[in-house]
């Protein structure tokens, strides 16, 4: 082989030299044309007071969410309320304040009494700005169509749940389902690891014969337990923790979360046989639980607090028509809603309505903390409640099911927590006719009990 | 100058080649720029600075991000830090919301601006229990807005408390989840504890 020449040598170098330049400085040009950033919308946070005490003050505040500002203080906010009292009327308009403080929204009004102590509760809604980008939103996104409702809480029964005593669970009264982790037809997925944690099928619901159905979203399929055996049917779901609804026509309803490409929360129906009928955006853009409501699926929403309908008689709604339905509570068959707020550790409140007027309501405290309220559901005169108890200090959980009615708690019962992988927030029980049904997991697989309601023990 | 064009040539080509890797990796337009010593940090502006991490994807092991409202590698493979997409992970997030040092021992206010690209010396479990200066552990009972819940594997954000005793949790949860809010139900959940930043000045 021939020696290179020192003139061949140092014409090589410059060109590494050269061309390993030109390669950064073309680098630079690609990586220099990145998108530049957008301004975040504005959004806004606000708990409303449901059900109050009556005589008591009542205090309305938000937190108004915006661009991060480069100084990083908080956003240059204001906002006007449009309160009436009682549910119909003529709204008038109040000025936020802005607080010192902001852990329960720094931006505040007290109701002059004659609106907080009113005997038909309160309505409004506000209009938020950032005054840096001058964005406006309305929230409730209702308004004035739809707006926040508040009742008091008069007549109520009392309820004194006192100090739970773990380790008196009630046993099922029969498992129906039992399927360990696979993909195969009566096995049921699960995704992620170890280090990252575990999820299962996020939710489930039982039709009016019994058949259980499991939104196997790992494996992309709906699977559905009868006495006949199981039958699997594919969906086009995302895999993501969706909650899950059937229909009495045998419309699926999967209430998907946002992800990575779709930010959004999207509620797809399916038919029987697993086609897609439709997919709709939600109002808001949060959700915590999916029901089938009388006229279809209904969905409780953040920010707005409120159980929004998605569709009507088979047909989506769009993002401002559901907003302008909004209500306080979930509508049952019969015309009556259910309003559910927990309050502070402790407490939970609760109330019968029919049109916009309370017909029965309960006050439930707990010395024991009480987490998620997973189910509230009228059942004949009654009301079934199922909401966790849990420790602070030695993590200990229960689910206490408690069947009221106006003489406080006629039935009631603790059941296990067993929840090895996660599923939907608001989706381990459901009420089909006198049963309660609840959905866990375990490190072989997957569950659902029944727990008749109707036997006296 | 037959041996400078063969160079050049070869140069160039890796020179690019190296430069689309760089390209296609989120980091390239990441600095590490000096944080801003505050002297406040409230909680309402740590929800705005959350909030604006939304739909801005996940990454293992991240901390940078920008805010155009999608992810810009939606499909890195999970749990690989060499990956270099766009977003936080669960500690990441929380780490730069809370305006915490990468020094453990200090307990002081850092604005750390959204590209800059810093996770932070915690992982999940470290806030479960509490580890550095400004984190402590809080019952979960009487958590609030922009506290957290802290697992082995997880933390959260409270956004806020919802009427039916859940939570919105502002998250970077999974790859596939990227960040958002999601109503979640950690405060009841067993394997989650309360934890939070010393520190709040409004």
């Amino acid at each position: 082989m021939r020696r290179p020449r020192i003139r061949s040598l140092a014409g090589g170098a410059a060109g590494i030299v050269v061309g390993v330049i030109g390669g950064i400085a073309l680098t630079s040009i690609s990586a220099a044309g990145w998108p530049k950033p957008a301004v975040s919308g504005l959004d806004a946070v606000h708990v409303p007071p449901l059900l109050t005490r009556p005589g008591g003050p009542v205090t309305l505040r938000f937190a108004i969410v915006c661009a991060p500002r480069d100084d990083g203080e908080p956003c240059d906010g204001s906002g006007s309320i449009y309160v009436r009292a009682g549910q119909s009327g003529p709204f008038r308009q109040l000025e936020l304040s802005r607080g010192e403080d902001s852990s329960d929204g720094r931006y505040f009004v007290e109701l002059p009494s004659e609106l907080a102590s009113a005997r038909d509760g309160f309505s409004y809604y506000a209009v938020l700005r950032d005054r840096t980008s001058g964005a406006t939103m309305t929230l409730p996104a209702g308004g004035e169509a739809a707006p926040q409702r508040s009742f008091p809480l008069r007549d109520v029964t009392e309820v004194a749940l006192g100090v739970h005593v773990f380790g008196h669970e009630r046993a099922p009264d029969e498992r129906v389902v039992a399927a360990p982790w696979g993909s195969d037809v009566g096995e049921v997925g699960l995704a992620g690891s170890r280090e990252l944690g575990f999820g299962g099928p996020s939710s489930f619901d039982v039709a009016s014969d019994g058949t259980v159905a499991v939104l196997d979203q790992v494996n992309t399929r709906i699977q559905r337990w009868s006495r006949a055996g199981v039958k699997a049917t594919s969906v086009d779901v995302s895999g993501g923790l969706a909650d899950f609804a059937l229909e009495t026509d045998g419309t699926m309803d999967v209430l998907e979360p946002p992800n990575r490409t779709s930010p959004a929360p999207v509620l797809r129906s399916f038919r029987g046989d697993g086609t897609q009928r439709w997919a709709q955006r939600l109002s808001d853009r949060t959700w915590a639980k999916l029901a089938a409501g009388p006229s279809g699926p209904t969905v409780q929403q953040q920010p707005s607090e409120q159980w929004l309908p998605v569709a009507e008689r088979g047909a989506a709604l769009g993002r401002a028509a559901q907003a302008g339905r909004g209500r306080p509570g979930r509508q049952f068959a019969n015309g009556r809603e259910v309003l559910v707020e927990r309050v502070g550790p402790g407490e939970l409140r609760l109330a019968e309505l029919a049109g916009n007027a309370v017909v029965r309501s309960w006050r439930i405290t707990s010395a024991t903390p009480l987490g998620e309220v997973q189910l509230a559901e009228l059942h004949g005169n009654r009301l079934v409640v199922v909401t966790k108890t849990y420790t602070d200090t030695d993590d200990r959980t229960d689910y206490l099911v408690l069947v009221l009615d106006r003489s406080g708690i006629p039935a009631g019962f603790a059941v296990e927590s067993l929840e090895w992988a996660e599923s939907a927030p608001l989706a381990r029980f459901r009420l089909a006719g006198s049963s309660l049904y609840r959905l866990g997991s375990t490190p072989v697989g997957l569950f659902v009990d029944r727990f008749e309601l109707e036997v006296s023990r | 100058m037959k041996a400078f064009l063969i160079a050049f040539g070869v140069a160039i080509v890796l020179a690019g080649a190296t430069g689309a890797q760089a390209y296609h990796r989120f980091w390239a337009n990441c600095n590490y720029d000096a944080p801003t010593f505050m002297t406040t940090m409230t909680r309402d502006a740590a929800q705005s600075y959350a909030n604006a991490a939304r739909y801005e994807g996940y990454q293992w092991g991240g901390g940078c991000w920008n805010y155009d409202d999608a992810d810009s590698y939606p499909y890195d493979v999970p749990g690989d830090p060499s990956a270099h997409g766009e977003g936080g992970d669960c500690s990441g997030l929380t780490f730069k919301t809370w305006r915490e040092s990468t020094d453990d021992w200090r307990d002081g206010r850092y604005y750390w601006r959204a590209l800059r690209n810093v996770h932070g010396p915690y992982t999940a479990g470290d806030f479960k229990n509490g580890l550095g200066a400004p984190n402590h552990i809080v019952a979960k009972s009487t958590a609030g807005v922009m506290d957290a819940f802290a697992s082995s594997t997880h933390i959260g954000m409270i956004f806020t408390r919802s009427l039916y005793g859940g939570d919105q949790i502002v998250e970077a949860k999974c790859e596939a989840c990227g960040t958002n809010i999601f109503y979640r139900t950690y405060r009841s959940d067993p394997s989650y504890g309360g934890v939070a930043r010393w520190g709040w000045t409004g």
